[in-house]
């Protein structure tokens, strides 16, 4: 083979290559998801920020995530439903689950099976990473829009790992800021986010938590995070007034709320699997270390049953009553489809009671 | 699934890599069985520990047999195979039959060693070998590789120590052609595994051959079950036999030629032409080492059709021991026990059936009842395979189907795609024209089957024969 044959294919062949891979994920998108064949895709595509902060951008789609026309996962409201909403973070919003699984979802066809109708709507209101500082602030137009009759509130602790983090006031009084999803349209290649998946597949576990150890202390030496071993009482507190003022925001508009503690992955022995997941945990709040988590885990639950018996409000021991383990937990905290399964089952349940004695209930 | 796609990549260039350096047949070797137990220790310490156990027994039954064959010997070696293979998989299964099941839930408990039914079939047949005398003689190491060969020994094809033992001995440097049809062989069976996901998901989520079978409250109209049997026929076909090009490419890499697994199975135009074109190295199997033997055992007629009958239960236990695929093989038997008595009455009114037509019919009937067996193979129970089956006797149900449209687009896309391909390949080779594919079609080929088999989703089905 001419030289010239041969410096052609080493110039080629990577370019085809590339190039193939990248149409083979746009043209993959496009048929599975309906995604945009040229237009930026990805999950941030769900969400938008408003004077508040980060919400749902209606009628938002990518892969499995689909938003309805007021930014909520899940299908259209339906009119004549008893409404139900449920206010979290991730762990409600779904992860892990498929389609159509997340617990909201399966909350749902759990109640409508047992009323025998398709008499309740729930409504998953939450919003990834929300604080329940901003969840309060979303109340009056989650009760403006979805009406609902209960509300539960599945909180994330973990939110309350690091104060300058939580929101306590709208951005501004005035006008949202610019939606910055417009602005940042530039090219992205697709097939990276495939590779990186997929070498993270092949990495043994103890490869990707030895790069995760890596990568928190890359984060606490560029953000000067100090580093705490037990998430400070100030914090817990923190987290309880905000408990407490969201329930109160949502009895002043006529919603009864319904507390739920925080369940994760781990038992009361912590295996080899589980001290792994506490690192991919830390990685999101690295200055808490990973012994840290689960106290904070412990007093944070105490504070919402302190509040559930302080205020009166129905209680769901999720924490307590669900089962722990790998089939259940994708990571840390967000359920498998199995896991959201029984997640739904255990809520309904704890409803039930409630729907009888609170809400009338049609033929 | 993908992470260990992804580190027998890894490995297997780097193997590759180095054994273009190497300078002889035994170092290639030594270093074929390095990366051998590498990767099978990547499913699991404890069953690396269970196949080099199992390679020791039987490497020492097989000296022990070929210094003194004895049929006391032979049946030692095949009952310790037997009860290592029966012990992962088929005691789990009667796990809650059994009285005191603190053992079995242990056993259960580690887990099916991954290609065990492979592996145990492939010193079966070295030990049989030995016993009648035409076995080769390998040393220990080659042995091991045998056992271990990393393309074959989690899920075939079963190999015989006849056909690796002098290519292991005289390992050659892999040539040009050698590397290029390797790669085309990968990138074909990448190709067909892409399909076989395809059929198994669907063209949208939750209307693929998997729902089908597992929305067990589904009412079934017989076109559902004809399009969900030949769905996962072809399924099935594209997964297994993708799989078998993917290996029988990976070890033509390094110079290794493996013998065909599959060869167009569904334009077989009786059953029993059907068995000599699928899964062909555990047809091979069953026919040399159960069928032969146990249909010497009598002359009459009726022997032969209960060989066949055993032969082929036995081929369906092999896959799983369960009610359903015991009744899958005993169909299949009895198939090829009706195909032979045909034959029979063909024979004595000495009436012969030329012609395109009856051979067009002959395989509709063969593709027809081998696609309804797949029902057997497949069914959740034993219920749904019988509900099923009903159905398609019921002609009140021959009305309207149910299932997805966008399943029976797929199903029909892929069977057409399929036969129009093997008919676009067998025109071509009656030319005589050499098949030359440009560089950059050929990179963009194997870019599409890269992305197909390894980038199209983090979360892919599992390999469907990995169970076995």
């Amino acid at each position: 083979m001419k030289y010239s044959s041969l410096l052609a294919r080493w110039v080629w062949g990577p370019v085809i290559v590339v190039g193939v891979l990248e149409l083979c994920a746009r043209v993959d998108d496009a048929l599975m998801y309906g995604a945009p064949f040229l237009g930026r895709y990805s999950s941030e595509n769900l969400f938008m920020r408003d004077r508040i902060g980060l919400r749902g951008r209606p009628g938002a789609r990518f892969q499995k995530w689909h938003l309805n026309s007021l930014g909520y996962r899940g299908p259209e409201l339906r009119a004549g439903s008893i409404r139900i909403v449920c206010i979290g973070a991730s762990e409600t919003f779904g992860l892990y689950e498929a389609e159509g699984h997340d617990y909201p979802r399966l909350l749902e066809h759990a109640l409508n099976a047992w009323a025998g109708n398709d008499l309740f709507q729930v409504e998953n209101v939450a919003v990834v990473g929300q604080p329940l500082a901003v969840a309060t602030l979303r109340v009056p137009e989650i009760v403006e829009h979805v009406h609902p009759s209960l509300a539960i509130i599945y909180p994330s602790g973990a939110t309350y790992t690091w104060l300058p983090w939580v929101q306590e006031e709208p951005l501004s009084s005035g006008a949202a800021p610019p939606d910055p999803e417009p602005a940042s349209a530039r090219f992205e290649w697709r097939i990276m986010e495939r590779l990186r998946n997929l070498v993270k597949q092949g990495l043994p576990s103890a490869v990707q938590t030895e790069l995760r150890r890596l990568a928190i202390a890359r984060d606490i030496a560029r953000n000067r995070y100090p580093v705490m071993n037990r998430v400070p009482d100030e914090n817990v507190h923190r987290f309880r007034q905000d408990l407490l003022r969201l329930v109160t925001a949502l009895r002043a508009r006529g919603v009864e709320p319904v507390l739920v503690t925080h369940a994760t992955a781990f038992g009361k022995e912590l295996s080899g699997e589980d001290q792994e997941l506490l690192v991919a945990w830390r990685k999101f709040y690295p200055m808490l270390d990973e012994n840290g988590f689960l106290d904070m885990e412990q007093r944070m639950n105490g504070a919402i049953r302190d509040v559930a018996a302080q205020e009166q409000v129905s209680l769901i021991d999720a924490a307590r009553e669900l089962p722990r383990g790998r089939e259940y937990f994708g990571d840390f905290s967000h359920f498998t489809s199995l896991g959201a399964e029984v997640m739904a089952t255990h809520l309904a349940d704890g409803l039930r009671p409630l729907i009888d004695a609170r809400l009338p209930r049609r033929n | 699934m993908t992470g260990h796609a992804l580190l027998y990549v890894v490995v297997a260039v780097l193997a590759w890599v180095v054994s273009g350096r190497l300078k002889n047949a035994r170092a290639r070797r030594a270093l074929m069985l390095g990366a051998s137990y590498v990767l099978y220790a990547s499913w699991g310490l404890l069953f690396l520990g269970l196949l080099v156990f199992s390679s020791l027994l039987n490497y020492a039954l097989g000296v022990a047999l070929s210094r003194r064959p004895s049929g006391a010997t032979l049946a030692g070696g095949v009952l310790c195979n037997l009860a290592l293979l029966g012990t992962f998989k088929y005691v789990p299964t009667i796990l809650p039959l059994l009285p005191d099941p603190s053992v079995a839930t242990a056993v259960a408990a580690i887990g099916l060693p991954v290609g065990i039914s492979f592996w145990t079939f492939q010193a079966l047949s070295y030990l049989f070998d030995v016993y009648q005398g035409t076995a080769p003689k390998p040393s220990l190491s080659e042995w091991l590789l045998y056992m271990a060969f990393w393309p074959t020994v989690l899920s075939g094809p079963i190999c015989r120590l006849s056909t690796l033992l002098p290519q292991f001995r005289d390992w050659p440097t892999p040539s040009g052609e050698d590397v290029g049809r390797g790669l085309d062989r990968i990138c074909i069976g990448l190709w067909m595994g892409a399909l076989g996901q395809v059929l198994a998901t669907g063209l949208r989520p939750g209307h693929g051959v998997d729902a089908a079978f597992d929305s067990l409250s589904r009412p079934w109209t017989a076109l559902d079950v004809w399009v969900a049997a030949i769905g996962y026929g072809f399924q099935l076909f594209f997964n297994f036999a993708g799989y078998s090009h993917m290996v029988i490419g990976a070890a033509r890499l390094f110079g290794i030629r493996l013998e065909e697994n599959f060869d167009r199975p569904y334009l077989a135009t009786t059953p029993s032409e059907f068995w000599t074109r699928w899964h062909m190295s555990l047809s091979s199997w069953i026919r040399d080492y159960v069928f032969l033997p146990l249909a010497m055992l009598r002359r009459e007629t009726w022997w032969r059709s209960v060989a066949l009958m055993v032969s082929m239960i036995a081929f369906g236990l092999w896959h799983k021991g369960s009610v359903l695929f015991a009744a899958w093989g005993a169909y299949q038997g009895l198939l090829l026990v009706l195909h032979r008595k045909l034959q029979g009455l063909q024979r004595r009114f000495l009436w012969a059936a030329p012609g395109a037509a009856t051979t067009l019919l002959s395989w509709l009937i063969t593709f027809g009842v081998i696609c309804l067996g797949w029902i057997l193979f497949r069914a959740n129970s034993v219920s749904q395979a019988l509900t099923m089956w009903r159905a398609v006797v019921t002609p009140s149900l021959y009305v309207r189907p149910l299932l997805p449209s966008s399943l029976y687009v797929a199903v029909s896309a892929c069977v057409l795609g399929y036969f129009a391909t093997v008919g676009a390949i067998s025109w071509y080779r009656r030319r005589r024209a050499p098949l030359t594919v440009s560089f950059g079609l050929r990179a963009a080929l194997y870019s599409v089957a890269t992305y197909a088999g390894l980038l199209h989703a983090a979360a892919t089905q599992a390999f469907i024969y990995f169970q076995f």
